[in-house]
């Protein structure tokens, strides 16, 4: 099939017809069956597109008929277009700009709000890359045609317009070298010729021309103003915005010391002039509010020396300044990639700084209303930019975080080993403590539970150390005098007590003695020691308290030298019927050892005839009437008493 | 006039002048200078135009009160009132129209006067000093009209009551006597260290600072400043100003007052401090507003320093004069 070649003319004039079909429909069907219909290749006929959309458009202007709406309607279509893929996507932003172009201001302002309400859709990614140069020539063309004082809400709207369309980083947005508005420049009256007040008005009037500037009229005195006028304070206090505009300037010395003097003279009269707390003011500003509908008119400053008194006494105009030393000192003290290399301050400079921040903060909490308020929120701006500044000095990164690709496996981490010498975890297990004296100390004993219990801790001294010396004057053979026993000695004696209580079952045991001295008890308690003491005592902790309460001592003694199991055991029932076997008759004997009553002793005669059976019903009767103290070594002991020493050594013995 | 001079200078009367463009201020030497406002005031004010254009010495002790008829200014020192014509002095020429003194009792000590008033009704000027009597002059004449005697030590401050034709005086004694000039009687006296709202004890009784405005009445010195209803004769505020009140003076709405302390003290009538205004003297014994001109509308206050400064904006010192 031969390729036709594509015409032009042809189809531009078909795309016309159909986009104003389109207009008047209000739907981009006619443009995109137009598009089906015509042969030729995509780019082509999409070039086509646009240049007939374009070719509309400007003919709806030319005409000056249609209205907004139309435009903002044909653009729609065009939008339709693109996302239909039948035309490019810079088109609509072409058709905007045309439209703009050729607009007055006040029906851009319809434009804009389009524009506005569609950010979604530039964002898009249609249509973003191609859009965005164009989007932003567009709005700096507009911003170039208004004016910042008298259109300064669409100028805002233009900015924030921007800044939702573009990135944070978008770099044509910065001020990335840090540079100042140098032309920003105040003016005000120098010196004295310059200033109006005073002055004849010597120009020449014309007929009938009445000249109303200084308030001069025909009078031959000079008009003299009202008030007195600090001119001091005035030239100081203006010169000082120079400094504002370009501070570069205080890296010269000059400059500086001059800066100094006009700043230290300005903040002793703001400090010294005190504003009035709010009855005034805070009438006016609901006068203000009022009135201008929250619209706060802000003129570049007046310099008037006129208004000079009614200036100072105004507190936002007071926070305009202080706010600018502020944002002065801030640039002054930070590092910016852009200054140069001589921009330093040197230490005198920087104290002076840090002391005028803290006066001009002070001053900012003392200016009605909400002072401390307003101060908090300067500080916490400024230092959230010391984050911007740090961004920028870094070239601007990004602020989209990448996903952080998970592909290292992840190592297992090993355990840090605890130093050699730590905690005595070394080789020779040493604890070091960093001084030689306390390394030495603590390094004594590795286990400080097992010091403790060691051995020659024991500072208590056994019976026999200590009672030594008593028993030995008790002996009566050596004929010590009362008088002279250490027994008599009340620390002695103290001791002895003390020592008693932990290592003598005597001491535990009740008596009916009644004692009426302690050295008198500690005799008795001497001389029972020193029967024991010959004999080995088994143990010297003898455990306190429960031991068993047999009433006579005596049995203590005896028992002690059995070994320790028997003495705690139960008499088994055949150990009884070998005693009572061999106790035969004489257990009546043994029964008023065993303590048994007369009661009982009748209730074994009647129970049975047979002797060997009384012995062992009394036996029995004895056990049952101990109960767990029915041990083997009671009985012996019992036996003992009643001379049945055999019996209780065979008794023993098993 | 060497550094030690002025260091040890001490300003204690001041008065500007009919026209409202120079201000006469006089100091303890016993001199009196004469500073051009308009010049300082002026868009090309320097330091030069700080300093007097003319000084002369006026009296042989301390210039005590200074006081500007239409004409002519009048100085008090010791003993004696002088009269110097304006127009000579702007000229430069020094040389007292008259100078008179009060008939003194005794011969043997001449005392001083510490302050002046202008009767414009009648055209007399009530003088009190050192001899416990305020002495009516007729500016006219020339003459002692009457003498006022009553208070028991020597009188402070004096202040006139247009309107009732009355001199108030006030005087180390701690009282303040209101006289009639017509009959020469004490018509009131008040004690003002008797009243428990006032008295300051720790600082004395004697009363240095007097002012009245018709209805009202400020006197302070040893007791506090306060303000009192002429009608009823009661304290109606006291000022909780720390230091001793040496002068004070309605303005406007508010009450102006300076004495011991660095400062001048701006109060309301009912009885708050407003603000103070730090300026040089470490203590200020006269405070002047210069009523006489609108464009020269300023504050200046003297002290114990060779400083004379002056405000433009009550609020805040524009800058000093020095003599």
């Amino acid at each position: 099939m031969t390729t036709s070649l594509y015409n032009f003319i042809d189809a531009k004039d078909k795309f016309a017809a159909s986009a104003v079909s389109a207009l008047a429909g209000r739907t981009s069907k006619p443009l995109i069956n137009a598009f089906n219909q015509i042969t030729g290749n995509e780019a082509e006929k999409k070039t086509t597109l646009d240049q007939s959309l374009r070719g509309v458009l400007g003919d709806q202007i030319v005409e000056q008929k249609a209205s907004c709406d139309e435009y903002l309607a044909l653009i729609y279509i065009s939008i339709e277009a693109v996302t239909e893929g039948i035309c490019s996507a810079t088109t609509p932003f072409l058709l905007l700009g045309d439209v703009l172009d050729c607009l007055p201001l006040d029906q851009c302002d319809k434009i804009f709000s389009f524009v506005e309400e569609n950010v979604s859709t530039w964002k898009s990614s249609t249509f973003y890359s191609a859009g965005k140069n164009y989007l932003l020539r567009m709005c700096n063309d507009l911003l170039r045609r208004l004016s910042k004082s008298q259109n300064t809400v669409f100028c805002g709207r233009i900015q924030l317009f921007l800044a939702r369309l573009f990135p944070l980083s978008e770099k044509s947005g910065l001020n990335l070298q840090s540079q100042f508005n140098l032309e920003n420049i105040t003016v005000f009256n120098k010196n004295e010729q310059e200033s109006t007040l005073g002055q004849k008005h010597t120009e020449e009037k014309e007929d009938g021309m009445e000249v109303e500037e200084g308030e001069m009229g025909e009078e031959e005195v000079p008009a003299t103003c009202s008030i007195p006028i600090d001119y001091n304070l005035y030239r100081k206090f203006w010169t000082l915005q120079d400094y504002f505009r370009n501070p570069l300037q205080c890296y010269e010395k000059f400059s500086w010391m001059t800066f100094l003097k006009y700043s230290d003279e300005t903040l002793a009269v703001f400090k010294s002039f005190k504003l009035d707390d709010m009855q005034a003011s805070k009438r006016k500003l609901e006068e203000l509010r009022t009135s201008a509908g929250e619209h706060v008119y802000f003129a570049k400053f007046l310099t008037s020396e006129k208004l000079m008194d009614l200036q100072l006494s105004d507190s936002n105009f007071r926070r305009h300044i202080l706010l600018q030393y502020l944002i002065l000192f801030q640039y002054l003290k930070g590092q910016v990639k852009f200054k140069s290399s001589n921009c330093i301050l040197n230490d005198d400079q920087t104290a002076w700084i840090e002391e005028t921040t803290k006066l001009v903060h002070q001053l900012l909490k003392e200016i009605p209303p909400e002072g401390e308020k307003f101060s908090a929120m300067v500080e916490h701006i400024l230092n959230t930019e010391e984050n911007w500044n740090g961004w920028k000095n870094e070239g601007c990164p990004s602020f989209v975080k990448e996903r952080v690709v998970d592909d290292k496996p992840k190592r297992p981490v090993r355990k840090r080993q605890a130093p050699e010498d730590f905690l005595g975890k070394g080789p020779d297990r040493k604890l070091f403590m960093g001084n030689d004296e306390l390394t030495r100390l603590w390094n004594l004993h590795a286990d400080n539970m097992e010091a403790c219990k060691s051995d020659d801790r024991e500072f208590m001294p056994s019976l026999d150390e200590f009672f030594a010396e008593a028993i030995e004057q008790a002996d009566p053979t050596n004929m010590v005098e009362d008088e002279y026993k250490v027994v008599r000695n009340s620390n002695y004696g103290w001791r002895a007590l003390r020592l008693l209580s932990r290592r003598s079952p005597h001491f535990f045991q009740p008596t009916n003695q009644k004692f009426k001295s302690l050295a008198d008890y500690l005799d008795s308690m001497v001389s029972k020691l020193a029967k024991e003491l010959p004999k080995d005592i088994p143990s010297e902790e003898i455990k306190t308290g429960e031991e068993d309460d047999d009433d006579n001592g005596d049995n203590l003694l005896k028992e002690s030298n059995d070994s320790p199991s028997m003495q705690s055991k139960m008499v088994s029932n055949q150990q009884m019927d070998d005693v009572a076997a061999k106790l035969g008759a004489k257990w009546k004997t043994l029964a008023g050892q065993l303590e048994m009553k007369a009661s009982e002793l009748r209730e074994i005669e009647t129970d049975s005839e047979d002797v060997d059976m009384q012995a062992k019903l009394l036996l029995v009767a004895w056990q049952d009437r101990e109960g767990t103290q029915a041990t083997v070594e009671n009985l012996v002991s019992a036996l003992n008493a009643a001379s049945f020493t055999q019996i209780a050594d065979n008794l023993s013995e098993a | 006039m060497g550094l030690i001079e002025l260091l040890h200078m001490s300003v204690f009367s001041q008065s500007f002048s009919p026209c409202g463009k120079f201000l006469a201020a006089g100091n303890n030497y016993g001199e009196i200078a004469l500073f051009s406002l308009s010049a300082a005031l002026g868009p090309d004010a320097n330091e030069l135009s700080q300093k007097p254009i003319l000084t002369f010495t006026a009296h042989e002790g301390p210039v005590f009160s200074l006081l500007s008829t239409d004409s002519h200014l009048l100085s008090a020192g010791n003993g004696e009132i002088s009269a110097w014509s304006w127009a000579e002095l702007i000229k430069k020429n020094v040389k007292a129209a008259w100078t008179r003194r009060p008939n003194y009792k005794s011969s043997l000590e001449i005392p001083e006067i510490n302050a002046m008033a202008l009767n414009p009704a009648d055209n007399s000027l009530a003088v009190g000093g050192g001899d416990n009597n305020v002495h009516i002059m007729d500016l006219e004449n020339g003459a002692f009209k009457s003498v006022l005697q009553g208070h028991t030590d020597y009188i402070h401050c004096l202040s006139v009551r247009e309107r009732a034709s009355e001199v108030l005086s006030g005087g180390e004694d701690g009282a303040v006597r209101i006289w009639d000039t017509r009959t020469s009687q004490c018509v009131h006296c008040v004690e003002v260290y008797k009243y428990e709202t006032c008295a300051r004890p720790q600082h004395g009784k004697w009363i240095s600072c007097l002012t009245t405005d018709s209805d009202w009445m400020l006197c302070g010195g040893g007791p506090s400043l306060s303000l009192w209803h002429l009608r009823s004769m009661s304290p109606t505020s006291v000022f909780p100003l720390s230091g001793c009140q040496r002068q004070a003076t309605f303005y406007q709405d508010m009450i102006l007052t300076v004495g011991e302390g660095q400062c001048v003290s701006h109060c309301l009538m009912g009885g708050e401090v407003k603000a103070q205004i730090p300026c040089t003297p470490h203590s200020i014994n006269t405070l002047a507003i210069n009523t006489n001109s609108t464009e020269h509308r300023v504050l200046t206050v003297g002290g114990s320093s060779d400083h004379i400064d002056v405000f433009t904006n009550l609020s805040y010192k524009a800058f000093s004069l020095r003599f």
